[in-house]
């Protein structure tokens, strides 16, 4: 190690440094601090505000440490009376455009530590013009601008967005944001990445603002997506103040999203349920603990004894944490003695698991977010990361902006589709014969990888044989894209390695989910793009611990591991020291369903919405009418407790406790108690443990804290033997299969090997979706999310991002909105099938002519009530993205 | 074709014996003639293109050789090695990983300096073939004339030049059937002075705001869309085919050996006959004032002349005998810079000046580094008041000192650019500052300041 060491002479001293160190960097580690007010770790050097100068040795101009990399035998000079009294000139300087008032403002900001080092006060005046427009969450007072242009390159550079730009020159010189009068008209995102740059506040958190320092930090996971950024929540007199990115998170490098930065405000919404309720005569009536988790039990109690195990269920939450969902599985098989125990998974990403567990041998993402950095092709697959996976997305739009290769495959134009090399736009549920016709023309134009596929693939001969119907014409018929431009897209993804692949909902909530994402494992497979730094299969996970909670085993035919039952049963049974039930589980679907036959009577639902979120609303609600008792573990009263819940238990929310969540690259990261629950809301831990106690089995829930139900599930699942607590803590996030303490943890799946040695191809037949279009249903309806809501919008639909975004709205192409006499906000009814809603019309060439797209967040859209019965051959999840419907425009426009 | 500007303008191109072996006639043969721009006059009447035909039957590497050996400076300021700065380009040009661009800075911004302008508007298609030349030297797919704004009419007739190039084969594909394509693109500037500086100047060409960059990356490495990129002054690629028709060797003894060729010196101020002088470097700058340029115009004395553009600093009677060469200007505290002599007569007020200086720089300062917003603005505040009656004695150290927090301190030349007047008129001309400040009234011209004459 010491020979990459450079060895340097500052202030006399001799300093060693790793090479490609800045001086600013090297010079702080080693204690010796040069003030400067332009850098910033996640921004190139812009080397503007010059404070940072330092004298070289035998150079003429004085140098910015920030942007001089360190060299053998330099000899630097940090702190002559010549630089300090430079610096305190230009610390005057800019003082005097500081206004005077309001000293608040700046606390806590590196620019009035500077001024206090440097003894300078500031003396300007507020200048009412430099005052933006308001915001939801970002105050701007260019007052306090020194024009640093931090908050332009994190815009640009880490977020891409581009919104502010200076405007005029020297003494003109402001910041704005680009052909926009104010921040709320423009594209701007609100990451907040600005105003977390910010050295001065000019651009401040309005929380920030409002409610001061915080007094104290916490690090935590984001409750949010699978991404799994960190986040330093602030904290003040006991409530939640605001969020900060974490520059040395190694997921999200110091970025966040507008959910994950701002969305933290849902944790004291004035609705929420913070006291235990039992539903009497129809009415929600507050009751104890005591008598709501015996409620709790007795129902439990009553089902098993009325119906069996069969007749009891859980809904996992994949929101809540590692340890938890391992206590919720373990619930329902101990305590309930039943594998009736599924989460979300199920309802998205159920067939990433099992498509790439039957390609691969093992059912998650291949790589690491970091392999975007190192692909040398992205091909983003159904998935919309710059709204949905906003640190992702950014993350491939700044690689696609340096010239990487982009693919985009999916029906709409979204952000990244608009950057894109290459955008093929299939029609809804057509991805198999696209995805097929790609691997058909690797074959069969030589652009396969030969040797890969000779040591590491069993098969290939059925399987080329089964492609060779899908040539691009054909495939491009069905699909509605150009037979040219998928020969295109397969012939850059062959010979442009490597080659990375992310996979969203728009690949597995089909009838063939499975299969598609089967399809581009096989893809990657072709190409040799498995088991290699910047390759791989990679799903987008959507919930922030959907990972976690099927990982744990909140699967009907799944145990802690993923493992299957019949493989860990006796380990489990082991560890245990119970036996486990012998009756095959059911799914969530089918629990639901089951509930509509008399079957299941009884079901435990923690933070899960089925209603809301299932699709077929009316059925589902039929449905769990037949249920005798629902229980609710959640924040709110979701729709599902609010129509059919019989005991209410409020849980803590994901700041309100200890644990650890699993992101979408296999990563487990710490999640640490901010504050204390809120009111008489618990951990899912401590209900659980007190269910069981009440139904017989609390010997198997007494455990300490978090940290001892994470050491049991070490006993159970080898591959996270090697994580403890106390190592995240140290370490920070680890990516399993981690089997030991001292191993490092696994960045890279697959390298060398599969788990089952060879991996062969399996032959994909197409079966076409029956929810086609026709003469009366001629749309094809898709659904998805928006940048600034989450799911059901539980969460940030009581922040202030409704005032970013208000309502649901419907994405129709102009001519169709023409069509139809539909203008932009025109209220427009979705008739399908199984039913009806009614949302506001976005006029938007972002979706083709006959495929309509609806966000799905608020309640009074309710597009579930129209979404069908399709659901994916393997695992069962819903046909989301494909539903026939027809618009009509709720009022007739004046002519 | 879009209509070309045939108006005659009333400047100064020649003087007798110009286009002799004394004087050789470079990049000015033909000015001051409007007809000269097109195609077959430049081809007929001055050896068009016959260096490109040569050049094209060389190596590239063989053409930067001979550029090297020619000692040419870049004439836009600098005065960098041309040839040096051509190799320091990715050597393997059969590399297609990188594509390679020429960009021609004919932005000329810098007050006082009106020779690019005068290639543009006489011999538009000697630079072309530069650009070509140099294009096919450095192996690029591509060069950008990145023009100043204001030169609208210049654009057209360059425009009309290259279509004319493109037309008898100069550009395209397959340039003169070596398997070559290149052409050359027109950008218009938008009237910043700090898109003069190469960096600045490519942020611009890529639509990006005129900021300079952080060096390095050098442009040669990473320039314009991140590729291999050469940035010359129009002036200098306008010298290529003269030096490749004459050969680099030739080429060198014009001027003194460490400052070779002629370059083009623009005369202004209080001269008889302002205009522009093509001269072998190291020509004295008292022979270009007085004997080329007719001395002083208004009878009065000289008392200043800035030698290079406006950054220069002001050079006072006892240097005018400098030899304008690079090397000689810079010895004696000034800088050759881009050739333009601007002559300040005795009555001409120097706080007055330097003030009207300084407010350039004040409001080109592109406003990215500290010390260049900041202190452009700071000196500019100082001065008015000087200038209007309101200085202070102390205000002349504080000038002294502001300089040193800004000079050689800033990403760009620009903020040393304004140091230049500011320290040369103080050591210079101090008297003049202190008149203003005790007496209330302009040393230079006797009259009273704003400040003493009361509001109305």
């Amino acid at each position: 190690m010491t020979d990459s060491l450079i060895r340097l002479r500052v202030n006399g001293r001799d300093v060693a440094s790793p090479e490609g160190t800045m001086l600013l960097e090297a010079c702080r580690q080693n204690g010796i601090e040069i003030p400067t007010l332009c850098s910033d770790p996640r921004l190139k050097p812009a080397s503007n505000c010059r404070l940072c100068e330092v004298e070289v040795e035998g150079r003429e101009r004085p140098a910015c440490a920030c942007a001089t990399p360190v060299e053998e035998g330099l000899v630097v000079e940090t702190h002559t009376p010549a630089l300090e009294d430079f610096r305190r000139a230009m610390l005057e300087r800019l003082a005097g455009r500081i206004p005077a008032e309001d000293p608040a403002r700046l606390a806590g900001k590196p620019f009035r530590k500077l001024l206090d080092a440097y003894g300078v006060t500031p003396s300007g005046v507020r200048r009412p013009e430099a005052k933006h427009p308001e915001h939801p969450y970002l105050d701007v007072d260019l007052s306090w601008c020194v024009a640093c242009g931090r908050c332009v390159r994190i815009c640009d550079e880490v977020q891409g967005q581009n919104i502010w730009t200076f405007t005029g020159r020297a003494g003109d010189l402001a910041l704005a944001p680009e052909l926009s009068p104010g921040l709320r008209e423009s594209a701007c995102v609100s990451c907040g990445a600005c105003a977390d740059t910010c050295p001065t506040g000019a651009i401040e958190d309005v929380t920030r603002l409002a409610e001061g320092l915080p007094e104290r930090w916490v690090r935590t996971t984001c409750p949010y997506c699978g991404t799994g950024c960190e986040l330093d929540m602030g904290v003040k007199g006991g409530r939640l103040t605001e969020a900060r990115p974490v520059v040395a998170s190694a997921v999200s490098r110091g970025h966040l999203c507008v959910k994950g930065r701002y969305g933290w405000g849902f944790n004291d919404a004035p609705d929420r349920i913070t006291k235990p309720m039992i539903r009497r005569n129809g009415l929600w009536e507050a009751a104890s603990w005591e008598e709501a988790l015996e409620a709790a039990a007795r129902a439990f109690r009553g089902a098993l004894d009325a119906g069996g195990p069969g007749a009891v269920g859980v809904l996992a939450s994949s929101r809540s944490t590692n340890e938890e969902n391992y206590l919720t599985q373990k619930f329902a098989r101990l305590a309930l003695g039943t594998h009736n125990v599924d989460c979300c998974a199920r309802v998205c990403h159920a067939p990433s698991a099992a498509g790439l567990g039957q390609a691969f041998g093992t059912g998650a993402a291949t790589n690491s977010y970091a392999d975007i950095e190192r692909a040398g092709l992205l091909l983003v697959v159904g998935a919309n990361p710059t709204e949905n996976h906003p640190i992702v997305g950014a993350r491939i739009r700044q690689r696609a902006r340096a010239g990487v290769p982009l693919i985009v495959i999916d029906p709409r134009r979204t952000e990244l589709a608009a950057l894109a090399t290459v955008h093929l736009a299939p029609r809804p549920g057509t991805n198999l014969p696209l995805l097929q016709a790609m691997a058909n023309l690797i074959l069969g134009e030589g652009l396969a990888d030969t040797a890969f596929l000779a040591t590491r693939t069993l098969n290939l001969e059925t399987y080329a044989a089964s492609l060779r119907e899908w040539t691009p014409e054909r495939a491009g018929a069905l699909c509605g894209v150009e037979p040219e431009a998928i020969r295109r897209a397969a012939r850059l993804y062959a010979t442009t390695g490597p080659a990375m692949i992310f996979h969203g909902l728009g690949v597995t909530e089909h009838r063939q989910g499975t299969d598609g994402v089967a399809a581009l494992a096989h893809l990657a497979l072709l190409t040799g793009n498995v088991g290699l730094a910047g390759g791989g299969v990679n799903p987008l996970r959507g919930q922030n611990n959907v990972q976690g909670s099927a990982q744990m085993g909140c699967e009907p035919s799944r145990l802690t591991g993923y493992q299957k039952l019949a493989q860990s049963r006796e380990t489990h049974a082991q560890v245990w020291g119970a036996d486990l039930p012998e009756a095959p589980g059911l799914n969530a679907l089918e629990m639901i369903d089951a509930a509509g036959e008399g079957r299941l009577k009884a079901l435990l639902v923690i933070g899960y919405d089925p209603l809301l979120s299932h699709p077929g609303a009316r059925e589902t609600a039929e449905n769990l009418n037949g249920l005798d008792a629902l229980v609710v573990v959640d924040l709110f009263l979701t729709e599902t407790a609010k129509a059919f819940g019989t005991v209410f238990l409020p849980a803590a929310s994901p700041f309100e406790k200890e644990g650890t969540f699993m992101n979408g690259e296999r990563r487990v990261q710490r999640v640490r108690r901010v504050v204390a629950p809120k009111g008489g809301s618990r951990t899912d831990s401590e209900i659980l443990a007190g269910l069981a106690e009440r139904l017989g089995a609390g010997q198997h829930f007494r455990h300490r804290d978090a940290a001892a139900v994470w050491d049991e599930a070490r006993q159970v699942w080898p591959a996270i033997a090697g994580i403890s607590h106390a190592r995240l803590d140290r370490e920070g996030g680890l990516q399993w299969p981690c089997p030991a303490e001292d191993h490092p943890g696994t960045p890279v799946l697959h390298v060398g090997t599969f788990p089952g040695g060879r991996v062969a191809f399996r032959p994909l037949a197409w079966e076409p979706s029956p929810e086609a279009s026709d003469a009366e249903f001629p749309f094809l309806l898709n659904t998805g999310r928006s940048l600034f809501h989450f799911n059901a919008a539980t969460m940030t639909g009581r922040t202030r991002n409704r005032d970013l975004r208000a309502d649901d709205e419907l994405e129709i192409h102009p001519e169709d909105a023409a069509e139809l006499g539909l203008a932009a906000g025109d209220p427009v009814r979705v008739q399908s099938r199984h039913g009806s809603f009614t949302l506001r019309a976005r006029p938007t060439d972002r979706v083709r002519r006959g495929e309509p797209f609806a966000t799905f967040h608020a309640v009074a859209a309710y597009v579930n009530l129209a979404t069908g019965r399709g659901r994916d051959r393997v695992t069962g999840t819903p046909e989301y993205k494909v539903t026939a419907v027809s618009l009509h425009a709720v009022t007739k426009r004046k002519a | 074709m879009a209509a070309i500007r045939t108006k005659p303008d009333p400047q100064i191109y020649t003087f007798p014996g110009f286009g002799t072996d004394k004087f050789p006639n470079l990049m000015l043969r033909g000015a001051g003639d409007l007809d000269n721009w097109h195609l077959k006059t430049y081809e007929q009447k001055h050896e068009g293109y016959v260096a490109l035909k040569a050049a094209l039957k060389l190596e590239p590497v063989a053409v930067v050789e001979e550029m090297k050996t020619s000692g040419i400076r870049g004439r836009g300021g600098a005065g960098f090695p041309c040839g040096l700065k051509w190799s320091f380009m990715p050597k393997d040009t059969a590399d297609r990983k990188f594509t390679r661009y020429l960009v021609c800075n004919g932005d000329e911004g810098e007050p006082g300096t009106f020779k690019d302008r005068a290639i543009l508007e006489y011999n538009p298609h000697q630079l072309i073939e530069g650009m070509i030349i140099g294009g096919w030297a450095m192996q690029c797919a591509k060069g950008f004339v990145y023009i100043r704004g204001e030169f609208l009419w210049l654009v057209e007739k360059l425009e009309a030049a290259i279509q004319q190039a493109r037309d008898a084969g100069y550009l395209g594909k397959n340039i003169l059937g070596t398997g070559w394509d290149y052409d050359i693109l027109v950008y218009r500037g938008a009237g910043a002075y700090i898109c003069g500086e190469e960096t600045a100047l490519l942020n611009s060409l890529e639509g990006r705001r005129g900021e300079p960059r952080v060096k390095p990356p050098f442009p040669a490495a990473k320039g314009a869309f991140g590729q291999p990129t050469t940035v010359n002054n129009v002036e200098t690629l306008a010298a290529v085919p003269p030096i490749l028709r004459m050969g680099g060797a030739e080429y060198a003894k014009l001027g003194t050996p460490k400052n070779t060729g002629t370059r083009i010196f623009g005369v202004s101020g209080h001269v008889k006959r302002p205009g522009l002088f093509e001269l072998p470097l190291g020509t004295p700058m008292d022979f270009v004032v007085n004997e080329l340029a007719g001395g002083s115009s208004t009878g009065r004395k000289i008392k200043a002349i800035i030698p290079g553009g406006a950054s220069a600093p002001m050079f006072d009677e006892k240097d005018f005998d400098c030899p304008l060469d690079f090397d000689t200007v810079k010895a004696r505290g000034s800088m050759a810079g881009s050739g333009g002599l601007i002559c300040m007569d005795e009555d001409t007020c120097m706080v007055q000046a330097t003030l009207r200086l300084i407010r350039f720089y004040a409001h080109e300062s592109c406003g990215q580094c500290t010390p260049c917003r900041e202190g452009c603005n700071w000196m500019e505040m100082v001065l008015h008041r000087i200038e209007h009656g309101e200085g202070r004695m102390e205000d002349l150290d504080l000038l002294a000192s502001l300089t040193p927090r800004i000079g050689l301190r800033t990403l760009c030349p620009l903020g040393d650019a304004a140091c230049g007047p500011m320290d040369s008129a103080l050591q210079k001309f101090r008297h003049e500052f202190e008149h203003h400040i005790t007496h209330k009234t302009c040393y230079a011209t006797g009259s009273r300041l704003l400040s003493t004459v009361g509001a109305h």
